[in-house]
């Protein structure tokens, strides 16, 4: 009884969900695409939907806006990415699909949320074959920053990512590194213009 | 490198605190049950600190953390003197232990009115520790985790149902079934009791929810069926009003106080007397009592229940646990024709009767005698 009633409804989501994605593919209003995907983020936050998101594509839709100008739509895609990678198969999904630089650039956006969402996505997304990737010297340089900032959202996790996705070694060596030569861009805000 | 770090004292307004403007551009089929701004929740967005602005400044404060309390337990909570509000208002950091229940409480309590004032709730994961995050995002991932654990056994049942789907069938069957007789069982123990306390007249109705249990009812359990007897007798030979429903609790008491008193074999004659003596209001015009609805017999019931009780007449509980409720009334009015006639107005009356609230009132005032033909 209760199964039936919950797989009905659960194609009525998949339904809905698959309506969201041609929308967005089809509309030419970027009011409409911002909605909808912002829509689509948030379905990502409920772990019930994420079979039928993986199903509909929606990680390379989400990885599509990484790129994008819009900050609009960079933010909510990478906030749905934030909120699928949490999710082990989605996490896999998305390493395979060569997500990681597109990640990491979202650390230098301009937009608190965007970056944070980017950290969350990093961290979720670190696995012992990909954490050489994930915790490459730029992105520790870039978190050391962050682990400094006044805003204590961006100090927070990125402290948390220190402690969390790599060793104190490395991060010693990103220090040292940091003094020394090799400085890099990455979690430096782009400017505006 | 890193800008210099002042410290001001005075807390940031983070774009995140303010109240974005709600899409009105939404297609009819994209529209939530509630208008909303387009926003992305992240579990970085997400705290288990909650800012409520729009308190309005009259010393609410205890009323405000226990509204809040009614979604979870509720640490910490100060005003924010700093933070710039509104005139008149005051902006509140409330810190929950679970992040569930500052979800709930900024759903429910969101755009509520308090006291007159719209609330403005807002996560606040800038009050957050290291440590605080730390644990956010690990309770997250192991919550996603656990729920695709269940999903995928879930699927595996299905799959499972699907190759013998009988099987399955046949165990929500019996375990129906099994639940059924539980509560069958539950029944009958409880029709038990009930038939215990008020001498058989059961008559489906749940317990009353009143101090059934400051007299336990062994007392009066060895002359529980005479009794019965006699006032069913009684209720036949003299047309008193109980039967109709009017006072029956106040007699049953009556009647079955006296055989405590004489013995029960010779206590008719005795209980009748008590009973009239006791009962001369009614024994006035008893056939002229409204007929009352099932609904209003219960309630009154009620009402003489907790006079009893506050009389101190508390020793006859079990009846009133079980109302009695005017079955047929039978009332002999020692007249063929006075009975059809008494019949049919009290057919009629019941027909009447279907708005009770009106009857009560009527009721309240003794009933006006009339003159018999």
């Amino acid at each position: 009884m209760m199964s039936e009633k919950s797989s009905a409804t659960g194609s009525d989501r998949f339904k809905y969900l698959q309506m969201l994605v041609t929308e967005f593919q089809d509309t030419d209003s970027d009011e409409a695409k911002e909605q909808v995907l912002a829509n689509l983020a948030n379905f990502a936050y409920d772990p019930k939907n994420l079979e039928d998101l993986r199903t509909l594509q929606v990680i390379e839709l989400f990885l599509d806006m990484l790129t994008e100008e819009n900050e609009n739509f960079v933010e909510f895609g990478i906030g749905g990415l934030c909120n699928l990678s949490m999710d082990r198969e989605c996490r896999d999904q998305i390493l395979q699909s060569e997500a990681i630089p597109l990640v990491t650039g979202c650390l230098s956006s301009r937009r608190e949320e965007t970056v944070l969402s980017a950290i969350t996505t990093l961290m979720n997304l670190t696995t012992p074959a990909s954490s050489a990737q994930t915790t490459d010297a730029a992105v520790l340089q870039c978190m050391l920053r962050f682990s400094i900032s006044q805003s204590p959202r961006l100090h927070n996790l990125a402290t948390v990512f220190l402690q969390e996705c790599c060793t104190e070694e490395r991060v010693a060596q990103a220090e040292a590194q940091m003094l020394g030569h090799h400085p890099t861009a990455l979690g430096i805000p782009l400017p505006k213009d | 490198m890193a800008a210099p770090l002042n410290s001001w004292s005075t807390p940031e307004v983070y774009k995140h605190h303010e109240q974005q403007k709600i899409c009105p551009s939404r297609p009819k089929y994209r529209e939530g049950r509630r208008p909303k701004a387009v926003k992305v929740y992240t579990i970085n967005l997400e705290s288990r600190y909650l800012m409520v602005q729009g308190v309005p400044a009259i010393g609410v404060m205890t009323e405000l953390i226990q509204l809040s309390a009614l979604y979870g337990v509720v640490e910490e909570y100060r005003v924010m003197d700093e933070y710039p509000a509104e005139e008149f208002t005051e902006v509140y950091l409330i810190k929950f232990q679970k992040l569930t229940s500052a979800r709930a409480a900024k759903r429910h309590m969101d755009e509520k009115s308090f006291f007159g004032s719209l609330l403005h709730v807002c996560y606040a994961p800038e009050y957050e520790t290291v440590e605080d995050t730390r644990l956010k995002l690990q309770d997250r991932r192991r919550y996603v985790h656990r729920v695709a654990l269940n999903k995928a056994k879930e699927r595996d049942q299905a799959e499972e149902e699907s190759k013998k789907p009988m099987s399955s069938d046949t165990a929500a069957a019996s375990a129906r079934t099994s639940c059924s007789v539980d509560q069958r069982s539950s029944d009958t123990s409880s029709k038990a009791i009930t038939c215990s306390t008020s001498h058989g007249h059961y008559l489906g109705f749940p317990l009353l929810p009143l101090p059934p249990q400051e007299v336990p009812p062994y007392k009066h359990a060895p002359s529980y069926d005479q009794p019965s007897n006699y006032q069913a007798n009684q209720c036949r030979a003299i047309p008193t009003e109980d039967k109709m429903g009017s006072l029956p609790n106040a007699i049953d008491t009556k009647l079955q106080q006296a055989p405590k008193v004489s013995s029960t074999a010779s206590s008719s004659g005795a209980d009748r007397g008590v009973a009239e003596r006791r009962n001369p209001p009614h024994a006035v015009a008893p056939r002229f009592i409204p007929r009352t609805t099932h609904l209003e017999n219960k309630k009154r019931k009620m009402v003489e229940v907790s006079k009893e009780s506050l009389f101190g007449i508390v020793d006859k509980n079990e009846i009133l646990i079980g109302p009695k409720l005017p079955e047929q009334p039978k009332m002999d009015m020692a007249d063929e024709s006075l009975n059809t006639t008494a019949n049919m107005i009290r057919s009629t009356l019941k027909k009447v009767a279907s708005v009770p609230e009106v009857k009560t009132t009527e009721k309240t005032k003794p009933p006006k005698p009339r003159r018999r033909i």
